[in-house]
C-alpha cells in the first residue's frame, strides 16, 4: 500500500499546489485572501469529485473497490454467523460431493492418458461389429499403417501379456504384467525414460534377438527399490534373460488405466515370451492397440480419409484376412467412452447427481440470502438514496456472495478429500489388475474451484439483483415490499418438500444397507476364512500338458499337505469373495427355460476333493468329490441347495443330470448338494453355484488353500519354497491369507457402501435443514410487523411460536408424506436385492419422527425470533 | 472578456487534444496547461479546472506525456508534464483530424458561393 499512498499524497499536492497559484493570481489580481482562496475553490470545481475522477483515470478503482466490497462482505458475514455457517456448509456439501464424484468419474473414465500433449494421440484400428470402439490390429497391418500414413509424427503399437518375473534364474517368479512394445512407442507418445533409455529401431527387427526391457516405475521402485545402477543388469520373464535398459517416468503409467504394467519389451521378443511362433506374421491375429500422434496441424478427418485408402489397399492386397476389416481413428477419449459404456453412464450418473446437490445446495443459499432480501432491504435503500449505483450494489452482494462460495469451496476440498479417502478403502486382491488412481489431483481442485464459482452465479445472482431492485421509497418507509409472488414461495415449498422426502429415502437406504451388512459380516460367508494361506499358481506357460498338468497339480497338494504346519491342503479355480468368478452354461435335463433362453449361466468352481473339508462347507446330501473321480469316470457335480431347489424343487437332486456348456454339451451328474455359502461378495442372496471336479475338467490357473494349525500368514514363505522344489519356473500371484482378503473384499468395502450411503443421507438431511430454515426464516423476517402488532394487541409469545413452527411442520409433514411410501419402497426393493438383513419397517417410522423433530427444531430457531419481536421496534417502522 | 453564452463547453475529446497542443511549447504544471488553454482561446472555451486533471492523469497512464515532479521557478514542489514521442505523434494525428473535420463542417455551414 506504500505505493497507493505515495500516489493519494501527489494527488492532493498536486492540487494544493493548482489552488495557491491561483489564489496567488487572485490575490495579485486584488482580492482579499479569503474571496482568492474562495474563487480558486470555485474555478476548480467540487474538490472530492475532481479526486474521484483522477482515481478512477488511474485505472485501479476496480481493485479499490473490490477492496472495499471484500472488507464490507466479510464484515456482514461475521456479524451473522450462523447464516454464514448454515451457507458455507451447504456450498461446502455441494462443491465436495462435486469434487468426490469427479474424482471417481475421472479415475474411471474422465481422465487422459498421462502423455504430454493427450490431445495429439489417435486411437487407430479396426471396427468390427463384435467390439465397441476401436479394435486391436495384426502386426503386418500395424507395419502397414506405420508405413504408409503421413498424417502420424509417430505410431505406438502394444500388447499386453502376463509374464513370471524373477531377478535370479533360480528364484521363484512372481506374476507381472508385461506389455510388449514397438520401437518408436516412448517417441510417439513422447514419454522420455527417467533412467536409461527407451528402444532403438534395431531392437525391434529382429524376433527374439534382442532380449532388452523398460521397466515402469511402480515396479522398479517396489521391487528394486529404486536403484539407480540398475541399468545393464540382467533380469528374468517367463525365464528369459533381460536386460534392463531404461526405467520409465513416474508420471507414465502406462496407457491402460486398470492395467498394471511392470515391463516393456521389444515387440520382436513377443514371439519367446508368448510361446507363439507365428504371432508377428499372421494378418488375421489381431493382439496389438495402436495409437497414433498426430502431425501438427493434422486433423482427425485427414487421419482417417488416409486409413481408408490403406484399408482398402490392404482389402485387394489380402482379401481372405483384411476384406472386412474397416481401419478407423477415433479419439482416444471416444474411444474410452465407446469401449466402456456402463462405466461412461456410471459416470454421467455420478456427476448429474453431484450436479443435483449442488443445485439444490445453491437454491438453498439463495433462499437464505432472499430470506434476508426484506433485512437488508432498508440498508440497501439507504446506500441507493445516498448515491450509489444499483450495479454496484449488485457487486457488492455477490462478492459477499463470493466469499461464501470461497469458503465453502474450501471446506468443500476437505469434504471432498473424505470421499476420496473413502473411495481410495476400495481395493482389489490381485497383483496384475489394479484400480485406477482416485486422488485430489490438480484437475480435481480446478474442478472443485469452478464448481465454486459457478456456484456463486447459482445461488447468489438473483437474490442479488432482488435485494438491489428493493423499491426505494416503501423500504425506507419500512413497508413490505408489494407481496412476492406467491407462485415464487410455492416453488419454494416445494422444494424444500422434496428435500424432505429424498433425506427419509436416503437415511432409509442408509438404515437398511447398515443393519444388511452387519448381519452379513457378523453372520460370515459361511465357508472358513481363518486359518487359509492361499496362493494363485499359473502352470509355466503352455509347456505343460493336461496330464503333466495333473501330476503337478498331484504332488503340489500332497507336498503342501504334508508340511509342517499345514492341516491340510486343496485347490479351487475360484475362491470366495475374489473379484474374479468363473461362470458356466449348464441346460438341466427336463427344465424348460423361458423362450429365447436356452441354458442358464451359474457361478462355478474347479475343486480338488478336499476342498470341502478344509473351506468347512458341509455336504448335506450325497458326497463330495473323490480321487477316484477322474476324466475316464462320468462327470459329476456338487450343487448348492439354492441351485437343487431352483431347479429341482421337491425332488432328490442326487443323480439329476444337466449339460454343461449348452444344450448340446457334456452331461454330468448331481453327486451331492453342499450348503449355502456365500460366493462373490458378503451382501449377496443365495445364488445358485455349482462345484466341478478338478480331475475331470481341468484348469489353470488354480489357487492353492493350506489350511494352517497355527498362523495362516507364516505358512506362505515355505509354500513358495516348496513350489519351486516342484517347477523353478512356476509362476505365483495374488499369494494372500483368506483372512486379508475377507478384511479387504467384505468388511472394507462393505463399510465402503454403507458409508457412502450414510453420508449422501447425512448430506441430503443437511440440505433439507437448510431448505426448511431459509422458507421459515424468510416467512418470519416478511412478518415481523404483523407479529409485532399481533403481540402488542395482547397475543401470546407462545401462540406467536407455535403459529411459525405449524408452517415448518406442515413442509415437513408434506415431505414424510411423499416420502414414507417412498421410503417404504426403496427398502423393500433394497431386501428384495440385497440381502436378508433384519431392518424392519417400524424402523422406518422411528426414523420419520426423528426427521420430524429435526426439522422442527430448524423451525424453531426463527419461530423463537418471531415470537421475540419487540412490538414497539416492529410498529416503529411504521 | 466573453461572458455568459459566448463561452463554449469543450467537445468531448477536444482537452485531449488542446492540453497536447499546449505541452507542446514545453513542460507545464496544471495550473498552467489550464491557464494556457484559457488564454489560448481568448476565454471562449470553457475549461473546468477540476476537469483538467483526470484528463492528464489518463493521457501519463495512455503514455502520451509523462509526468516529473519538480521544482517551481519560485522553490516549491510541482508537478511537471511533458509530451512523449508517442504523444508528439498522437498531436500530429489529431491535428489532421481535426483539420479535416472542420474543413467538412466549413463546407456544410458556410458553402462556397459560386
Amino acid at each position: 500500500m506504500g505505493l497507493w499512498r505515495r500516489r493519494e499524497e501527489s494527488l492532493d499536492e498536486e492540487i494544493q499546489d493548482y489552488l495557491d497559484r491561483e489564489t496567488r493570481e487572485n490575490v495579485d489580481a486584488g482580492m482579499s485572501l479569503d474571496e482568492a482562496r474562495q474563487a480558486a475553490r470555485r474555478k476548480l470545481g467540487p474538490m472530492l469529485r475532481v479526486k474521484e475522477d483522477v482515481r478512477s483515470a488511474w485505472g485501479w478503482s476496480w481493485i479499490e473497490h473490490l477492496w472495499q466490497d471484500l472488507r464490507y462482505g466479510c464484515r456482514s458475514l461475521r456479524q451473522n454467523p450462523g447464516f454464514t455457517t448454515i451457507a458455507v456448509l451447504s456450498i461446502a456439501l455441494g462443491v465436495g460431493a462435486n469434487c468426490a464424484m469427479f474424482t471417481a468419474a475421472d479415475a474411471l473414465v474422465l481422465r487422459p492418458l498421462p502423455v504430454p500433449r493427450y490431445n495429439e494421440v489417435l486411437e487407430v484400428g479396426s471396427t468390427t461389429s463384435l467390439r465397441r470402439g476401436v479394435d486391436l490390429a495384426s502386426y503386418p497391418d500395424y507395419l502397414s499403417i506405420r508405413d504408409s500414413s503421413r498424417s502420424f509424427r509417430g505410431t505406438a503399437a502394444i500388447a499386453f501379456i502376463p509374464a513370471g518375473f524373477s531377478l535370479r534364474p533360480e528364484a521363484l517368479p512372481q506374476l507381472k504384467m508385461a506389455a510388449a512394445v514397438n520401437a518408436g512407442f516412448f517417441d510417439a507418445l513422447e514419454v522420455t525414460p527417467t533412467l536409461g533409455r527407451g528402444f532403438s529401431p534395431q531392437e525391434d527387427s529382429v524376433p527374439g534377438r534382442d532380449a532388452v526391457v523398460v521397466l515402469s516405475h511402480d515396479l522398479w521402485a517396489q521391487e528394486l527399490a529404486a536403484d539407480s545402477s540398475i541399468l545393464g543388469r540382467k533380469i528374468h520373464l517367463n525365464g528369459i534373460e533381460f536386460t534392463v535398459i531404461g526405467v520409465a517416468p513416474e508420471r507414465f503409467t502406462g496407457v491402460e488405466p486398470f492395467v498394471r504394467t511392470g515391463f516393456y519389451f521389444p515387440i520382436a521378443m513377443y514371439p519367446r515370451i508368448s510361446g507363439d511362433a507365428r504371432i508377428l506374421e499372421a494378418r488375421d491375429r489381431r493382439f496389438l492397440r495402436l495409437l497414433g500422434r498426430l502431425n501438427p496441424g493434422a486433423r482427425l478427418a485427414q487421419a482417417q480419409a488416409e486409413l481408408s485408402s490403406i484399408d482398402a489397399n490392404l482389402a485387394r492386397v489380402y482379401p481372405e484376412t483384411d476384406r472386412d476389416q474397416r481401419l478407423t481413428a477415433l479419439t482416444e477419449f471416444q474411444n474410452r467412452v465407446q469401449q466402456d459404456p456402463v462405466d461412461a453412464e456410471l459416470v454421467w450418473t455420478l456427476l448429474g447427481l453431484a450436479g443435483a446437490v449442488l443445485c439444490v445446495a445453491c437454491a438453498n443459499v439463495a433462499g437464505l440470502l432472499t430470506s434476508r432480501a426484506p433485512v437488508r432491504a432498508r440498508e440497501m435503500s439507504v446506500r441507493l438514496a445516498i448515491g450509489a449505483g444499483r450495479v454496484r450494489l449488485i457487486r457488492q452482494l455477490l462478492t459477499e456472495s463470493a466469499l461464501i462460495a470461497v469458503l465453502g469451496g474450501l471446506l468443500g476440498l476437505a469434504v471432498g478429500y473424505a470421499g476420496v479417502l473413502l473411495f481410495r478403502q476400495i481395493q482389489l486382491p490381485t497383483d496384475l489388475v489394479t484400480f485406477a488412481y482416485i486422488g485430489l489431483d490438480r484437475r480435481a481442485l480446478l474442478f472443485g474451484l469452478a464448481v465454486a464459482s459457478i456456484s456463486v452465479f447459482l445461488f447468489g445472482l438473483i437474490p442479488a439483483i432482488r435485494t438491489a431492485r428493493s423499491d426505494l421509497a416503501g423500504a425506507l418507509k419500512a413497508r413490505d415490499a408489494a407481496p412476492a409472488g406467491r407462485s415464487r414461495v410455492w416453488g419454494r415449498s416445494l422444494l424444500v418438500c422434496a428435500q424432505v422426502a429424498l433425506a427419509l429415502v436416503l437415511l432409509t437406504a442408509t438404515m437398511f444397507f447398515y443393519r444388511g451388512v452387519s448381519y452379513s459380516v457378523s453372520h460370515g460367508p459361511g465357508s472358513r476364512i481363518d486359518h487359509l494361506a492361499m496362493m494363485s499358481l499359473a502352470p509355466s506357460q503352455q509347456s505343460y500338458n493336461e496330464a503333466q498338468m495333473q501330476r503337478f497339480y498331484d504332488r503340489l497338494v500332497g507336498q503342501a499337505a504334508q508340511m509342517n504346519g499345514v492341516k491340510a491342503a486343496t485347490l479351487a479355480s475360484v475362491v470366495p469373495m475374489k473379484n474374479t468368478q468363473n461362470l458356466v452354461a449348464i441346460v438341466p435335463e427336463g427344465f424348460r427355460f423361458p423362450t429365447g433362453e436356452d441354458r442358464a449361466m451359474i457361478l462355478c468352481s474347479r475343486v480338488e476333493e478336499h476342498y470341502f473339508d478344509v473351506m468347512g462347507i458341509p455336504i448335506v446330501e450325497g458326497r463330495g468329490f473323490l480321487r477316484t473321480d477322474t476324466p475316464q469316470t462320468p462327470r459329476l457335480a456338487v450343487v448348492n441347495q439354492n441351485l437343487a431347489a431352483h431347479y429341482w424343487p421337491g425332488q432328490d437332486p442326487i443323480g439329476k443330470r444337466f449339460r454343461l456348456d449348452g444344450p448340446s454339451g457334456p452331461w454330468a451328474q448331481v453327486a451331492g448338494v453342499a450348503k449355502n455359502t456365500k460366493y462373490a461378495w458378503i451382501g449377496e442372496k443365495p445364488q445358485d453355484f455349482v462345484f466341478l471336479a478338478e480331475r475331470q475338467t481341468p484348469w489353470r490357473p488354480m489357487t492353492l488353500m493350506a489350511e494352517s494349525i497355527g498362523d495362516s500368514a507364516g505358512l506362505i514363505a515355505p509354500l513358495r519354497e516348496m513350489i519351486r522344489g516342484l517347477d523353478s519356473n512356476m509362476s505365483i500371484f495374488d499369494v494372500r491369507t483368506m483372512e486379508d482378503m475377507y478384511q479387504m473384499r467384505a468388511v472394507r468395502t462393505s463399510n465402503v457402501i454403507v458409508e457412502t450411503v450414510a453420508s449422501m443421507g447425512l448430506m441430503g438431511l443437511l440440505l433439507a435443514l437448510v431448505g426448511l430454515y431459509g422458507l421459515v426464516a424468510y416467512a418470519v423476517n416478511r412478518r415481523t410487523k404483523e407479529f409485532g402488532i399481533r403481540l402488542a394487541i395482547g397475543a401470546k409469545p407462545v401462540s406467536v411460536l407455535s403459529m411459525v413452527l405449524r408452517q415448518g411442520a406442515v413442509l415437513a409433514g408434506c415431505g414424510l408424506i411423499v416420502g414414507i411410501p417412498l421410503s417404504v419402497a426403496a427398502g423393500r426393493l433394497l431386501k428384495a436385492g440385497f440381502t436378508e438383513g433384519d431392518a424392519e419397517f417400524p424402523h422406518l417410522l422411528l426414523l420419520a419422527v426423528a426427521l420430524l423433530a429435526v426439522t422442527l427444531a430448524a423451525a424453531y430457531l426463527p419461530a423463537r425470533r418471531a415470537s421475540r419481536v419487540d412490538p414497539m421496534t416492529a410498529l416503529r417502522y411504521e | 472578456m466573453p461572458t455568459g453564452d459566448d463561452r463554449i463547453d469543450l467537445l468531448q475529446g477536444t482537452l485531449d487534444m488542446l492540453i497536447l497542443r499546449t505541452l507542446l511549447f514545453g513542460p507545464a504544471h496544471g495550473h498552467a496547461i489550464a491557464h494556457a488553454i484559457e488564454r489560448g482561446s481568448q476565454e471562449v472555451l470553457q475549461v473546468e479546472h477540476g476537469s483538467l486533471y483526470p484528463a492528464l492523469h489518463r493521457l501519463v497512464r495512455q503514455g502520451l506525456l509523462s509526468a516529473k515532479d519538480g521544482i517551481s521557478e519560485n522553490n516549491r514542489k510541482a508537478r511537471y508534464y511533458s509530451l512523449t514521442a508517442k504523444g508528439r505523434k498522437r498531436l500530429t494525428a489529431e491535428n489532421a483530424k481535426w483539420d479535416r473535420l472542420t474543413r467538412a463542417i466549413g463546407l456544410i455551414m458556410q458553402p462556397a458561393e459560386e
